[in-house]
């Protein structure tokens, strides 16, 4: 089915706040690392794929013209791919495409976010459309403490086991950026800490909830025949998913979350898994705030339905245990938006090439990344692996 | 290669719509799968076009667009600009994983301020928004350049307003249907000197549908495909003051496109070309940089006649986007209108040649930054 495509190159900014560069100069940092990364230039490079979240956060609309010096695309063929939180594994999906369909053998993919420079509360805020579900959104925090409450009650989780093992779920993120140079928030939290902090929309606490970061992201995909020319370690991509749920947030059941199942089961048909929790090596979880990073993991059939707080609270997600999620700290320790779900499939790329360092899954060969967007209503899935 | 085709196409009527956006997008999305005979579980894929906030009001406006689309819990994407999205739909079908995909690009533009309040965003905030810049402020510069590098008049700019009116006549699915005079264009509004009112497009509705298929299931759904055979784009530097507005980058897309297609003389090789003409001007300049005449040429061009509908190498024989101008999804309109030339499906406004092979061109941006050229074949 179609040609086998690799990712032969990944980039990340230090991300965090960065005023010592301008928005185009950080977005410029990035691709120069991915392309050294990959040992080529600018001129291998056939397409270019850019995405950011929606244009509201930049204040320039149609950002690909934006930056096109800075993504290298002047006198490229460019493709423009936005859909909101979950445009970091959409841009990817588009490489992916792209050169799996033969009309280029070297794709740049490049996602960036500069999020002090605007307002994302504000911006996500006009994501809801403007009758109905805009007068009463209260930016994302709103939106994902319905959705953790709605998925304790149907599985009648008791609370202080969920606030229990969403602790942990920050703690062990928290634990796991201390070993990536690249992430926003690096400092160690304790159980009592994230229990402590102050409450954003209940039950959801300060520690629960990401920061808004700075940074972008770069991944260049390549066909079977260039990645094995230039590659020695390719990371090949072996399924991709991508769903959408009605845009109305009211209409659909957030605690089993079709979306985020149905894109995981589509990646995973194409990749032949069918046992994840042992079959995948790492997963890269979209996780902006530790209620959901839960959620996510039963939607992807790591365990059962309303079981996630146990496996939680015995280890299997942490790092040494039966699946690491999120070793770089995940979404909840860096979130440039437009970046993040870029930064997702970087993350497993580096893991199953063992090019990850200090946060470096010990025999990583197969790995999931993901991310969400809209009104609660994407999710984007990628497998990849260190075999073709 | 493995092949791919357009199907079948829908089109919002011309006129303002008094749906909402769900129910406007729902109705020619549904209009294009009954057409094939094919129900929504039918579609491997969809792939959404639509505007961000500046033209719609909707950050990531896909996620509202998603049901309109028929895309509840399908996989899809979306593209912003609607070439891309023909071009990203085409991608995933080449690239096996998918036999159908629909492209639906929609916008409405009578719920939006005026493009010259919403194209200042185009620009930075530091050095291009400040000093007023807009898509017509930077059309009407590069219209002032090429009157004065090459001799082109108003008079033969105004001309590709008559004809591209004229046009839309005849287009049951255009917004703007009334004839003008020389006289009228030439004595409408100055308003960015030396563009005038009716040199510039109008703010339109409209939603547009693509089935796309490979090359087996093309030929099961219908017995006139409509093949891609080229695709080029290329995007230029940001800044205006930093090109050559005269010399961008759409020769280099078109020629992408050319050598994907085999074709060395697009003047021949050319039957019906429809080009994204927001200014009247830039029709004759696009038209020279896709090498249907020679640099500087293109007022002599629509002197001679060529482009009219009835000429050798018809130009927009659907009116344009001078007739009409939904944001966003004006590329896959010229796409889509392309396509039916090539089906023999144009109605009125078919040409009155044999079409074999059609252009269809979409840009954005200020002065033309990015464009793409898509070539189809019968």
């Amino acid at each position: 089915m179609g040609r086998a495509v690799a990712v032969i190159g990944t980039g990340q900014t230090k991300h965090g706040r960065r005023p010592d560069v301008s928005y185009p100069d950080m977005v410029r940092e990035v691709i120069m690392v991915a392309l050294e990364d990959a040992g080529i230039t600018l001129k291998d490079v056939d397409g270019v794929v850019h995405g950011t979240m929606p244009s509201m956060m930049e204040g320039v609309s149609s950002t690909h013209l934006y930056f096109a010096e800075a993504i290298g695309a002047v006198g490229k063929p460019i493709m423009k791919v936005e859909t909101c939180g979950s445009t970091g594994q959409s841009i990817a999906h588009c490489g992916f495409f792209w050169v799996a369909s033969g009309m280029a053998d070297i794709v740049l993919v490049v996602g960036s976010e500069k999020m002090n420079e605007g307002d994302s509360q504000a911006t996500m805020t006009t994501v809801f459309d403007p009758y109905f579900q805009r007068v009463f959104a209260a930016g994302a925090p709103g939106t994902f403490t319905m959705q953790c409450m709605e998925w304790m009650y149907r599985f009648k989780i008791p609370e202080d086991k969920g606030r229990e093992a969403a602790a942990m779920v920050s703690v062990s993120n928290h634990d796991n950026a201390m070993d990536n140079p690249y992430a926003h928030i690096r400092m160690k939290v304790t159980m009592d800490d994230v229990k402590n902090s102050r409450i954003v929309t209940y039950p959801v606490r300060l520690l629960d909830v990401c920061p808004s970061s700075d940074g972008a992201c770069a991944v260049i995909f390549a066909s079977e025949e260039k990645a094995k020319k230039i590659c020695k370690k390719p990371a090949w991509i072996k399924g991709v998913g991508f769903r959408g749920e009605e845009s109305f947030f009211g209409e659909s059941d957030k605690s089993i979350w079709p979306s985020a199942t149905e894109a995981a089961q589509e990646a995973y048909r194409q990749a032949g898994i069918k046992d994840p929790l042992k079959e995948l090596d790492v997963a890269e979880i979209y996780n902006p705030f530790t209620y959901q990073e839960m959620i996510f993991c039963e939607c992807f059939g790591f365990c059962p339905r309303g079981e996630a707080p146990d496996y939680v609270l015995k280890g299997t997600f942490k790092k040494g245990g039966e699946l690491p999620c999120c070793p770089s700290g995940g979404t909840l320790c860096t979130n440039p938006i437009g970046a993040t779900g870029l930064i997702r499939l970087a993350e497993t790329v580096l893991q199953v090439t063992g090019k990850a360092g200090a946060r470096q899954v010990e025999g990583a060969k197969i790995a999931l990344s993901h991310a969400m967007g809209g009104v609660d209503q994407f999710n984007g899935v990628t497998i990849v692996s260190s075999n073709l | 290669m493995q092949r791919v085709a357009i199907t079948h196409v829908a089109q919002s009527p011309g006129v303002e719509s008094k749906e909402n956006l769900h129910d406007f997008t729902y109705q020619v999305n549904r209009e294009v799968l009954d057409k094939a005979g094919l129900k929504r579980a039918d579609v491997g894929c969809i792939i959404s076009s639509s505007a961000d906030i500046f033209h719609s009001g909707l950050s990531c406006a896909n996620a509202f667009d998603w049901d309109g689309i028929g895309a509840f819990m399908k996989e899809g994407s979306r593209a912003e600009e609607s070439a891309m999205s023909f071009i990203y739909a085409c991608f995933r079908v080449l690239s096996g994983h998918f036999d159908t995909v629909l492209v639906t690009a929609a916008i409405k533009g009578s719920e939006n301020p005026d493009n010259d309040a919403i194209t200042p965003f185009y620009g930075d905030p530091f050095y291009l928004r400040p000093v007023g810049m807009n898509e017509s402020v930077v059309a009407a510069m590069q219209m002032r350049q090429y009157m004065d590098r090459y001799g082109i008049t108003e008079e033969q700019c105004a001309k590709v307003v008559v004809k591209n009116r004229g046009n839309a006549l005849f287009n049951p699915y255009t917004h703007i249907r009334k004839r003008v005079s020389l006289e009228d264009v030439m004595s409408s509004d100055r308003i960015y000197d030396p563009l005038k009112a009716l040199e510039c497009a109008p703010k339109s509705d409209g939603v547009v549908s693509v089935l796309i298929a490979s090359e087996d299931k093309a030929k099961k759904l219908t017995d006139k495909p409509v093949w891609l055979s080229g695709y080029g784009c290329s995007l230029d530097h940001f800044i205006p003051g930093d090109r050559n507005l005269l010399d961008g980058q759409l020769q280099a897309a078109a020629g992408r496109a050319y050598e994907m297609a085999g074709i060395s003389d697009p003047r021949k090789a050319i039957d019906v070309a429809e080009v994204c003409e927001p200014y009247a001007f830039q029709e004759l300049l696009w038209c020279e940089q896709l090498g249907f005449c020679k640099e500087g040429e293109g007022g002599k061009l629509i002197d001679s006649g060529i482009t009219q509908m009835d000429g050798s190498l018809p130009v927009n024989p659907s009116g344009g986007v001078l007739a009409m101008n939904p944001y966003t999804s004006r590329g896959l309109y010229r796409i889509a209108e392309a396509a039916l030339q090539l089906k023999g499906q144009a109605g009125e406004h078919q040409v009155g040649k044999k079409v074999k092979t059609a252009l269809a061109h979409s840009t954005h941006g200020f002065g033309g930054q990015c464009h793409s050229v898509v070539i189809l074949s019968a």
